[in-house]
């Protein structure tokens, strides 16, 4: 946000690289959600040769419809990138509303939606959002809302937690003595103290997306064909895995370093914006 | 005192578990379609008849009230797809198969984990370090399926050392035991090295060193007793991490577990085993947890859950 972070992280070179890693695989998926092709052959396209390792016309080789690996590959990170940046996003509106009104509001209100959180918490993510995944279906959008649905919980905490914290800070009760309504509390003076954290989660919410979309896809509860993905194209390769394991290997490799990138960028953010906790930062996410 | 906090879990355990059976049933109940629309050219009467034996064709709210009833005399009902059996019959064969894989796969995380967090966290900066980090964001990076299918490839494909898939011997539960441990091994590794680390610039450890104690009985008596204490806590994430991953991981290798059933079980909408399996986890996670706490409670006396 301002010259000092940008001074801390441009320090950090996994950082920095993942970004660039990040961008470019941003550039591919927006290009191909425009409709331009990177590779020679569309997406859908078949071609005469079936299940062909990789070779110069195909770099990633072919599956059993003689469709270009490469190419699906590119044409899956829109989905996968997408799904997992619109995960963040949602997790990042519903988290930071839900935290803000518990950690303003105190007592009752933030004990009963904090036993909410506790009980959605109760069960693994994955479980949960299979269960949602069924409820609302098992195209694009009901994924979309099953991640979406799950993943805002610690976001909530954690929104709640810094408002705790900033109601003992002077500057608040200065607002208040002032007579700012709480909206504008809230707003202007609150949300802006605590977003660095949150912005560190957020991004740790991106790769967690990827994977549980991939997870789902390839189990069968996810995505399936026609939709493609990372996690649905391997789910495919994962079939002939004896005689092609090319066809689960790329996609896998996209899935892992893309997750990699992301969870590197949250390390260099966290250490970015909040350079006191930069001993514990390896901690885990 | 440990008896209290353990009661008191335990009775907090039953709203939790109603709260979590209402959602679930509620969930699985609003969605179109049921358990018997795979059946093709089944005859309307037939079909209505099944509907009518499994009470599907009462308004929701009075299933719900039947299931709970069932529910307080152990009957978790019969599942719709596997003819004859009982939700209870297919949790007893199955709840075994994934104790003794989480198990193994537990064994193994702690086995690798925290030596590896521990050597990360002696040479703090070295490549050793590096390379142990490394290793452990790779575990929490790459997708399971993808684990278990190089593991395959390696070991049973073109290695032919070990079976690819089924439950048979001890033999089998090595591939699907690795595989599942991938996970909480990077949980543990990376939190044993920042305990470790912590640990390291206290007092009593520099104290140890001066008056002459080795390296190896300061790190083992002195730094490692204090710095697993946190790693205790990380049983209860690490348990339902091991349950997501039994779905893939028992899918990939064919094994009979529970998360093999749930996920058939969501696939054919098989009611009473969806409610049946999510419960029995709940109820894992939530002993989990209080083993965690009592754990805790006994390898550090200050801790009060009071």
């Amino acid at each position: 946000m301002n010259k000092q972070f940008l001074k801390q992280f441009k320090k950090m070179p996994m950082a920095c690289g993942s970004l660039v890693f990040i961008l470019i695989i941003s550039i591919i998926a927006i290009l191909n959600s425009m409709g331009l092709n990177l590779s020679p052959y569309a997406f859908d396209q078949t071609t005469p040769d079936a299940l062909q390792s990789p070779s110069f016309t195909h770099p990633m080789g072919t599956d059993e419809l003689g469709r270009d690996l490469l190419s699906r590959v590119f044409y899956g990170a829109q989905l996968s990138i997408g799904i997992g940046i619109f995960t963040a996003i949602m997790s990042f509106v519903i988290g930071t509303i839900y935290g803000a009104i518990a950690g303003y509001c105190r007592g009752k209100v933030d004990a009963i939606l904090m036993r909410i959180v506790d009980v959605a918490y109760a069960l693994p993510d994955l479980l949960v959002m299979i269960l949602i995944g069924v409820m609302i279906g098992r195209g694009t959008l009901g994924i979309l809302l099953a991640l979406g649905l799950v993943s805002w919980r610690g976001t909530a905490r954690l929104v709640r937690a810094q408002f705790l914290q900033l109601h003992q800070e002077e500057f608040i009760e200065a607002a208040r003595a002032l007579g700012q309504s709480h909206l504008d509390i809230i707003c202007k003076h609150m949300l802006p103290n605590s977003l660095g954290p949150v912005i560190v989660a957020v991004t740790f919410t991106v790769p967690m997306a990827i994977l549980s979309e991939s997870t789902l896809s390839f189990i069968g509860l996810g995505l399936s064909p026609p939709a493609c993905s990372w996690g649905t194209l391997a789910s495919d390769g994962w079939r002939s895995l004896r005689t092609t394991p090319h066809l689960i290997f790329f996609p896998g490799i996209f899935i892992f370093t893309s997750v990699l990138a992301f969870n590197f960028l949250g390390d260099g953010l966290r250490d970015a914006l909040d350079p006191r906790t930069k001993a514990s930062s390896k901690q885990f996410f | 005192m440990l008896l209290r906090v353990i009661l008191k879990r335990m009775l907090a355990m039953i709203p939790l578990l109603l709260v979590i059976a209402t959602l679930t049933f509620m969930v699985i109940r609003v969605v179109p379609g049921g358990p018997f629309d795979q059946e093709r050219n089944l005859p309307p009467q037939i079909l209505a008849n099944l509907n009518a034996k499994y009470h599907l064709d009462k308004p929701v709210l009075e299933q719900y009230w039947l299931y709970l009833g069932r529910l307080c005399h152990g009957d978790l009902g019969v599942s719709y797809k596997y003819v004859d059996r009982t939700v209870v019959d297919i949790i007893k064969d199955a709840f075994p198969v994934s104790i003794q894989l989480g198990g193994a796969g537990l064994l193994i995380a702690i086995l690798v984990g925290v030596p590896l967090g521990t050597i990360a966290a002696l040479r703090r900066g070295t490549h050793i370090d590096h390379l142990a980090m490394f290793v452990s964001t790779m575990g929490l990076s790459l997708p399971l399926f993808v684990v278990g299918a190089l593991l395959i490839l390696i070991f049973a494909i073109w290695g032919r050392i070990l079976p690819a898939a089924l439950w048979e011997s001890p033999f089998h539960a090595i591939l699907p035991a690795v595989t599942i441990a991938f996970k909480p091994m990077a949980y543990i590794a990376r939190l044993t090295r920042a305990s470790v680390l912590e640990i390291l610039q206290k007092d009593w450890v520099r104290i140890a060193r001066s008056k002459g104690l080795s390296e190896s009985a300061t790190i083992i008596k002195h730094v490692l007793r204090n710095a697993l204490i946190p790693v205790v806590t990380l049983l209860g994430p690490v348990s339902a991490v091991m349950i997501a991953g039994s779905f893939v991981v028992e899918i990939i290798y064919a094994i009979p577990g529970m998360g093999r059933f749930f996920v058939t079980a969501v696939m054919n909408r098989d009611y009473d085993l969806i409610m049946g399996i999510t419960l029995i986890f709940s109820v894992v996670l939530v002993i989990t947890n209080t083993i965690v706490d009592v754990l805790y409670m006994i390898l550090d006396p200050r801790i009060s859950y009071e």
